[in-house]
């Protein structure tokens, strides 16, 4: 013990004289070094604080979704559409509010860029709680209703603890997703300027600029560092202990005492402090509940007052409901009845090449994914050694690779307008692989033992076996990973047609070009082609959604669904 | 006096105890029942049948009857024992204490016992497990483990908090 | 005359579907008095389970009423408690914030609960078990928890929708003798015991009262007095007397 304590202060002693070499040699990136913790804690809290953010829209939202049915059918719908807007396409429009509102001080800035993450993290997880509250077992909610649990009591002890699961599981998901948008949006050119935010997106975008490669390094380096850092100690830990609000399916005659919930244990619970805040919130709960009965002994003596106040209820709703669509209808109906400003003509084309470059992105991203799935997910020894690599390089958000990725694109093509058309495919390429690769990686896994012995028993090898057990245990887990990694595509377009920074500014013709120039190119956004591109957007993804996606999955669960 | 006979015989290893994992308390109890109600002695095929499970479920539950002493089997002749009539007689707590009477110096549980008294603090999960492990063998110690905190709980013998995955002794109440 | 405990008038249920009305209960019609435990029985269909979550106010009826102590019957009537056949637990909860689950919806304060729920659980057997979570318990365990839950709040009248099904026959049948134990002690609650089973020797076992209901819709098609002493063996002669009969009245 004592040798290797020794040894670590040998250690320690030569880091500090290294650091002071460095230091002195090269005062630029020392300075970057010091500063690099400080934009890592700046970049953390915007991302903390949209998802608290996202937190509380999804709970209210998706709970608000689940018990009242009326609403429900508008908050769906408007749901699913948020869901499927490429979310940078929201950027323009709550820059110009943010900016304008705080009148460009940074505050205002700031705000935008955490709505922004926040829109990258809220609607799934919404959609998360909606779900859960909705499948809650009929016995659950029988017993909660015949035992009187009403109001914040059911919320505490039912709702909340059932939509945990989801919650998390989407959390995890939405959190990566905000890192992709953080560093896409703490530096960007708009009204013939550029906004700055210190962090680590834009850190590593000022490092990609000045062409300086320790700093691109370090700062990818220090954002893997604290997304996977973040992982362990949070997240995973947190998809541990959300398992013991899981439903369970079967009952079994033999008890089972779990087992550990141990990385949890390392969060701090503040029993005092919880204590003193329950003593203190306690009477005006009391109160609360002592009126709520009363209002409702009062009314149940009198159903004609009841039934008034649900008709007043339903009145307003229609009311509401009658504003919105007579809004939106006429919203809509003035841009198209306005003559069709003539960047328009270009939106066919532009529609058709962005989704030609995505077809080759995701027909890259099969070619590598597929095979390497199939060997990860059945050879142990591949997964134990490649797993971890490969979750450290899809932890790496595309964004923060755009220097990188550009840098490499200009070296081999030579020339600025093919190294455009490469880097926006690769860019594509590295927002979707990941998705398809992990899911394609649950697929073959999923694949029961008894099904690849028999497979093995009749001699079925090669080209057949990947033919009758492989391919189709792939495609449920293909689908899924499919959606979602056509959904990042979209969103990777506005990054990738067009890059702001490099003078003159590569660009490709696309969907995402159109919507750049006309939000950041004149002085002031053109918000006819912002919202017609980000309508022709929706549209296309949604129709993909609907029309491709939706029933292949749904044929392909009935089809080759594994029977456990 | 056939229990006493029956608890000279239990010079058991602590391995025996894993029989129990497999068994609750409820179908311990309905399997006395049943032999009772057929007159105290049936065969297996006759007792399978009554209650409707198959030999290869009934098996454990016979089998660990057979080892807290509640039967006896010969020649696939299920006999109810002294033990089980006091059972049978029994109201809900006095049910728990035979039970605890039956379990509380068997080997799995002196163990417990000695480890805590020699600690003096609560024991954890982990720490016990491997204990069993090395007199059961480390695939069979989580399961005795279970049976323990199962049978334990239901006897009162012990305390066990899954979320701290501490077990504690709890001294005897009469 | 003392209204009796619950009225059931002329219950009718329908559901309506393309405009069409599919008929679930056909005018039922009985009551329980104190010291009552009636069996409803009836094949799968029947709308049994359908009606006990009328009679506990959890659906309205289509027509026809429920009277407890004389008034329209409520969800959270705290006089009702309802054991059901998936137990119903929640799975954050231990066994004793499960316990405490309707006494904390009536507010009552913390002491007051733990001393209640610790009361009953050890009543069913529990005790050692208090800090457990349910997936840590075996079905004949759970289900006890799901009786103490119901038997913690009080209530006059205790209703089990098919408790013993989930479960397997040795368990089953432990329970049903456990849950006669606690019957035979009139200073434990409830007043009285409604339970729906598709089982008719289940019915025969445990009901002082039988009452039979037909297939689509379900009809009442007789009520029965089962005036065995107990423990009633299920080996007489007389026992599967009264087996027979109602199989020949459902068949």
């Amino acid at each position: 013990m004592r040798g290797l304590r020794g040894r670590l202060r040998i250690l320690a002693s030569i880091a500090i004289l290294v650091a002071i070499a460095v230091a002195v040699f090269y005062p630029q990136a020392a300075w970057n070094a010091i500063q690099l913790p400080l934009f890592a804690v700046f970049s953390t809290t915007r991302m903390v604080f949209a998802y608290l953010l996202s937190l509380v829209f999804a709970i209210t939202y998706g709970a608000t979704a689940a018990t009242n049915k009326r609403a429900a059918v508008i908050m769906l719908p408007i749901l699913d559409v948020l869901q499927s807007v490429p979310i940078l396409g929201f950027f323009p429009a709550a820059l110009v509010f943010f900016v304008v509102t705080f009148q460009g001080s940074p505050v205002g800035i700031e705000l935008a860029v955490i709505f922004l993450i926040f829109t990258s993290m809220a609607w799934n997880m919404a959609f998360g709680v909606y779900e859960s509250l909705t499948t809650i077992p009929v016995d659950l909610e029988a017993a909660a209703a015949s035992f009187g649990l009403r109001g914040m009591l059911r919320f505490r002890l039912l709702a909340l603890p059932a939509a945990i699961p989801k919650l998390v599981y989407n959390s995890i998901l939405s959190w990566s997703n905000g890192w992709f948008f953080l560093v896409a949006s703490e530096t960007f050119t708009a009204f013939g300027g550029t906004y700055t935010r210190p962090g680590l997106g834009s850190f590593i975008t000022n490092a990609g600029l000045a062409g300086d490669a320790t700093g691109i390094a370090l700062g990818i380096g220090v954002l893997a560092a604290v997304v996977l850092a973040l992982d362990t100690i949070v997240w995973r830990p947190l998809g541990v202990w959300s398992e013991r609000f899981r439903m369970e399916t079967t009952g079994h005659e033999v008890p089972r005492v779990p087992s550990p919930y141990e990385r949890f244990r390392w969060l701090p619970r503040f029993p005092r402090l919880r204590r003193t805040f329950w003593a203190s919130a306690q009477p005006v709960v009391t109160r609360y509940r002592r009126a709520s009965v009363r209002l409702d002994r009062t009314y149940s003596a009198h159903p004609k007052v009841l039934r008034d106040i649900r008709f007043l209820d339903l009145a307003m709703f229609a009311v509401i409901l009658l504003l919105v669509v007579v809004a939106g209808v006429f919203g809509l109906a003035r841009l198209f009845l306005s003559p069709l400003p003539p960047a328009a003509a270009e939106l066919p084309r532009a529609a058709a090449s962005s989704f030609v470059r995505l077809a080759l992105a995701y027909a890259i991203a099969l070619a590598w994914t597929i095979p390497l799935a199939a060997w990860i997910g059945r050879s142990p020894r591949g997964s134990r050694y490649l797993t971890p690599v490969l979750e450290v390089a899809a932890s790496l958000p595309a964004t923060a690779l755009l220097p990188i990725i550009v840098g490499f694109a200009i070296l081999v093509t030579a020339s600025l307008g093919p190294a455009a058309e490469v880097s926006a495919v690769l860019i594509a390429l590295f927002s979707m692989q990941w998705y398809l690769l992990f899911n394609l990686i649950a697929g073959v896994r999923a694949i029961p033992d008894d099904l690849n012995e028999a497979a093995r028993s009749f001699g079925l090898r090669g080209r057949a076996y990947w033919r009758r057990v492989l391919l189709p245990g792939m495609v449920p887990s293909l689908l899924t990973g499919s959606i979602t990694a056509w959904g990042a595509g979209w969103n990777a377009l506005i990054v990738s047609e067009y890059i702001p920074f490099l003078n003159p500014p590569p660009h490709v013709s696309g969907l995402g070009y159109l919507l750049d120039i006309a939000t950041f190119n004149k002085p002031l956004p053109d918000n006819e082609m912002i919202l017609l591109t980000i309508l022709t957007m929706i549209v296309i993804v949604l129709a993909m959604n609907k029309l491709l996606w939706r029933p292949l999955y749904k044929r392909a669960s009935v089809k080759y669904r594994v029977e456990v | 006096m056939s229990n006493t006979g029956d608890d000279d015989g239990r010079k058991t290893p602590v391995k025996d105890f894993h029989s129990m994992a497999k068994v609750s308390v409820g179908q311990i109890l309905g399997l006395v029942e049943a032999v009772d109600e057929v007159g105290g002695l049936a065969d297996a095929a006759t007792i399978s049948r009554e209650v409707e499970m198959d030999v290869d479920r009934l098996g454990p539950i016979l089998t660990a009857a057979e080892f807290l002493g509640l039967v006896t089997i010969e020649d696939g002749d299920i006999r109810i024992t002294e033990l089980s009539r006091k059972l049978l007689t029994a109201n809900v707590r006095e049910r728990k204490r035979i039970v605890r009477e039956i379990i509380d110096d068997m080997p799995a549980f002196r163990l417990v016992m000695e480890m805590a008294r020699s600690s003096g603090a609560p024991l954890g999960r982990q720490q016990v497990v491997q204990a069993l492990a090395d007199r059961v063998g480390s695939h069979q110690a989580e399961d005795v483990f279970n049976a323990l905190v199962y049978w334990g709980r239901y006897a009162e013998l012990v305390r066990y908090d899954s979320g701290s995955e501490q077990l504690t002794v709890r001294i005897a109440q009469t | 005359m003392e209204p009796s405990l619950l009225e059931v008038k002329d219950v009718l249920k329908s559901y309506f579907e393309n405009g069409k009305e599919f008929k679930v209960l056909d005018l039922i019609r009985f009551e329980l008095a104190e010291r009552d435990f009636v069996c409803v029985v009836g094949p799968s269909g029947c709308g049994k389970s359908t009606l006990l979550r009328i009679i506990v106010g959890l659906e309205p009826p289509t027509s026809g009423q429920v009277l407890f102590e004389g008034s329209p019957i409520r969800a959270d009537n705290p006089q009702v408690a309802m054991v059901f056949q998936s137990f119903a637990l929640f799975p954050w909860l231990t066994v004793t914030q499960n316990v405490e689950l309707g006494l904390e919806a009536q507010g009552i304060p913390p002491e007051g609960r733990h001393a209640r729920a610790r009361k009953f659980i050890d009543a069913v057997g529990l005790t050692g078990f208090e800090n457990a979570f349910p997936r840590e318990l075996s079905g004949g365990m759970k289900q006890r928890v799901g009786l103490a839950r119901a038997l913690a709040i009080e209530p006059l009248l205790l209703c089990m929708d098919e408790p013993f099904s989930s479960l397997d026959p040795l368990t089953a049948q432990n329970l049903r003798d456990e849950i006669l134990q606690l019957w035979a002690n009139p200073d434990l609650p409830p007043k009285a015991v409604l339970m729906v089973t598709h089982s008719i020797e289940e019915a025969v076992y445990l009901a002082d009262r039988v009452i039979v209901l037909s297939s689509r819709p379900g009809r009442m098609v007789a009520e029965l007095e089962i005036d065995l002493p107990r423990p009633r063996n299920r080996k007489e002669p007389e026992f599967y007397g009264w087996v027979d009969e109602i199989y020949s009245l459902i068949v």
